[in-house]
């Protein structure tokens, strides 16, 4: 599997997907013109990678100041996945990074670990 | 011998309609004479060199005259041919060549065509010079009318779009006194939209925020509204989770958004649509002073009078009308009793998650909770001045992530 690194951009947040360790992370912003065209390949790579996983410890870092209601969707997707992953038997950590000032990241965190409850949860209030 | 004529401003296409007729000069001809044609005209900046009819070079007049002007390289150089210092590979094009095309060659051949132009022939002849600023020129021109068209587009659209609130525009100023409504799309048309029906028992309010903003924002907010009118054809406005969970169902079954258990059979569409509406539908009865809300992810926000707290009503968490909804979901009313002078508030979360202040982070709930109760004394007209002030404060030099909606209102 091929690892994946896009660069962040205004509206499409740094992607580094490293399949080889099991560690992923995403950071930045997301509200592209077309979510659909930027999480889509996302989506299906990570659902090949996590296909052949069994027993893997899975990190999970995501580091997001904003996202649109379209990106919500699909990254709500991407979670899951690994939430799907976890429950076959896999062991999926996500670090949810956010500002200690952002309620409002820290509370869609929250709802993500109430939803996808098989991935361990952790949120990690960044300190200015 | 013909001047350069003014580039011409009509809309250009290709290559030929930059062509410019400065002199020419054939590789017969002397450095003094070209020497002798710079210096007669101060607006000769590079001269075609032609062969017969055939495109050899160009000789730019700033390479020429500092070149020239070396030590001894006019009397060395002064009756050679004037190709030793001319530009013998200039980007060569056919007049009928079209701008982009024009553009990306140039673009290929280097910083050259910038300064030297380029040479346009037709069937193979010379037929004249495009400078580089002429096609720099007709590519901005190119651009600007494009933006010009699609925003001629979008402002009709949001003529289109702007009409589709007057009725509710129209009622909310009919029932109500003291309230405020701010609708402010992010890009002159947008997903976020309300709804407000007066009738004598009450009124019934809706602050919808489509998928998406721009366009395609704008293009649900008509289906949402078709889908709203369609539904209130059957049902009555003082039920508003009843009115979600129709809308719900008439528009994943419009869209086919519906899950893999829901599809009949499979459908190999390739291409599926998403998209639906996070949402605060509301009812006030006024001989009871209820509010009966149904939430699509919307909260409502509502300061009694003379509370030092913002009271947050949550709705149900499930968006309208996205494929992750079941097409049975049953949102849930929650009734809230309003005393004389309290104050309600809905906003989508376009004011909520926009990045801004000293750490580029959401404005969030608490921020805007706090603006409501620093204002709160005062005429909803003036509120809503001063709490878009504070949300703009906070937005800064960041750029708009998303439509703002607010609406606000104190009942008597």
């Amino acid at each position: 599997m091929q690892n994946v690194y896009l660069a962040a951009t205004a509206a499409t947040p740094e992607v580094d997907f490293r399949f080889d360790t099991h560690s992923l992370s995403l950071k930045g912003e997301s509200y592209p013109e077309n979510a659909q065209a930027f999480y889509g390949p996302l989506l299906e790579m990570t659902a090949r990678y996590l296909a052949g996983l069994d027993h893997a410890r899975i990190v999970v870092d995501v580091q997001l100041a904003y996202f649109n209601s379209s990106s919500t969707k699909l990254l709500m997707s991407l979670f899951e996945l690994f939430n799907d992953a976890a429950v076959k038997g896999n062991y999926v950590t996500l670090n949810w990074h956010y500002d200690e000032d952002d309620d409002t990241i820290l509370e869609f965190g929250e709802e993500i670990a109430d939803d996808y409850p098989a991935l361990d949860f952790v949120a990690h209030a960044l300190v200015a | 011998m013909p001047l350069d004529t003014p580039e011409p401003r009509a809309a250009a296409h290709v290559a030929g309609d930059l062509l410019q007729s400065p002199p020419t000069v054939s590789p017969a001809h002397s450095n003094y004479q070209v020497l002798e044609l710079f210096s007669a005209d101060a607006s000769l900046s590079n001269l075609p060199v032609v062969d017969d009819k055939r495109p050899v070079g160009i000789i730019n007049r700033n390479t020429f005259m500092s070149t020239i002007a070396r030590p001894f390289h006019r009397e060395i150089f002064g009756r050679k041919p004037c190709t030793a210092f001319m530009n013998a590979a200039p980007l060569v094009v056919d007049y009928h060549t079209p701008l982009t095309e024009l553009s990306f060659q140039a673009l290929s051949a280097g910083e050259s065509v910038l300064s030297d132009g380029f040479l346009v022939t037709v069937d193979g002849d010379y037929a004249g010079l495009g400078q580089g600023v002429s096609l720099m020129q007709a590519l901005a021109d190119q651009q600007a009318e494009k933006h010009r068209q699609m925003m001629d587009s979008i402002h009709y659209a949001s003529v289109i779009q702007q009409s589709f609130l007057q009725s509710s525009r129209r009622d909310m100023a009919a029932a109500l006194t003291d309230y405020f409504m701010a609708w402010e799309p992010r890009d002159v048309v947008g997903g976020d939209y309300y709804y407000f029906v007066r009738r004598d028992d009450g009124f019934f309010v809706a602050v919808i925020d489509c998928t998406g903003h721009g366009v395609p924002g704008a293009f649900m907010t008509l289906i949402m509204a078709s889908a709203l009118k369609q539904v209130l054809t059957t049902r009555d406005l003082h039920d508003p989770a009843a009115l979600l969970g129709a809308i719900n169902r008439q528009v994943k079954e419009s869209l086919g958004q519906l899950s893999r258990d829901e599809l009949e059979h499979d459908d190999n569409v390739e291409i599926r649509s998403d998209d639906g509406m996070d949402c605060a539908f509301c009812w006030y009865d006024k001989a009871t002073r209820t509010l009966t809300y149904a939430g699509a992810k919307t909260p409502i926000f509502v300061i009694e009078p003379g509370s030092d707290e913002v009271a947050v009503h949550d709705g149900n968490k499930k968006g309208v009308g996205y494929v992750s909804t079941p097409l049975d979901y049953q949102w849930e009313n929650r009734r809230v009793t309003l005393a004389p002078g309290a104050q309600l508030y809905i906003s989508t979360d376009g004011i909520i998650d926009q990045i801004g202040g000293p750490k580029r982070i959401c404005f969030g709930k608490k921020r805007f909770k706090e603006a409501l109760l620093k204002y709160r004394q005062q005429p909803m007209t003036e509120q809503r001045g001063r709490l878009l002030d504070v949300f703009h404060a906070w937005q800064g030099e960041n750029a708009r992530r998303d439509d703002v909606s607010l609406f606000g209102v104190r009942l008597p």
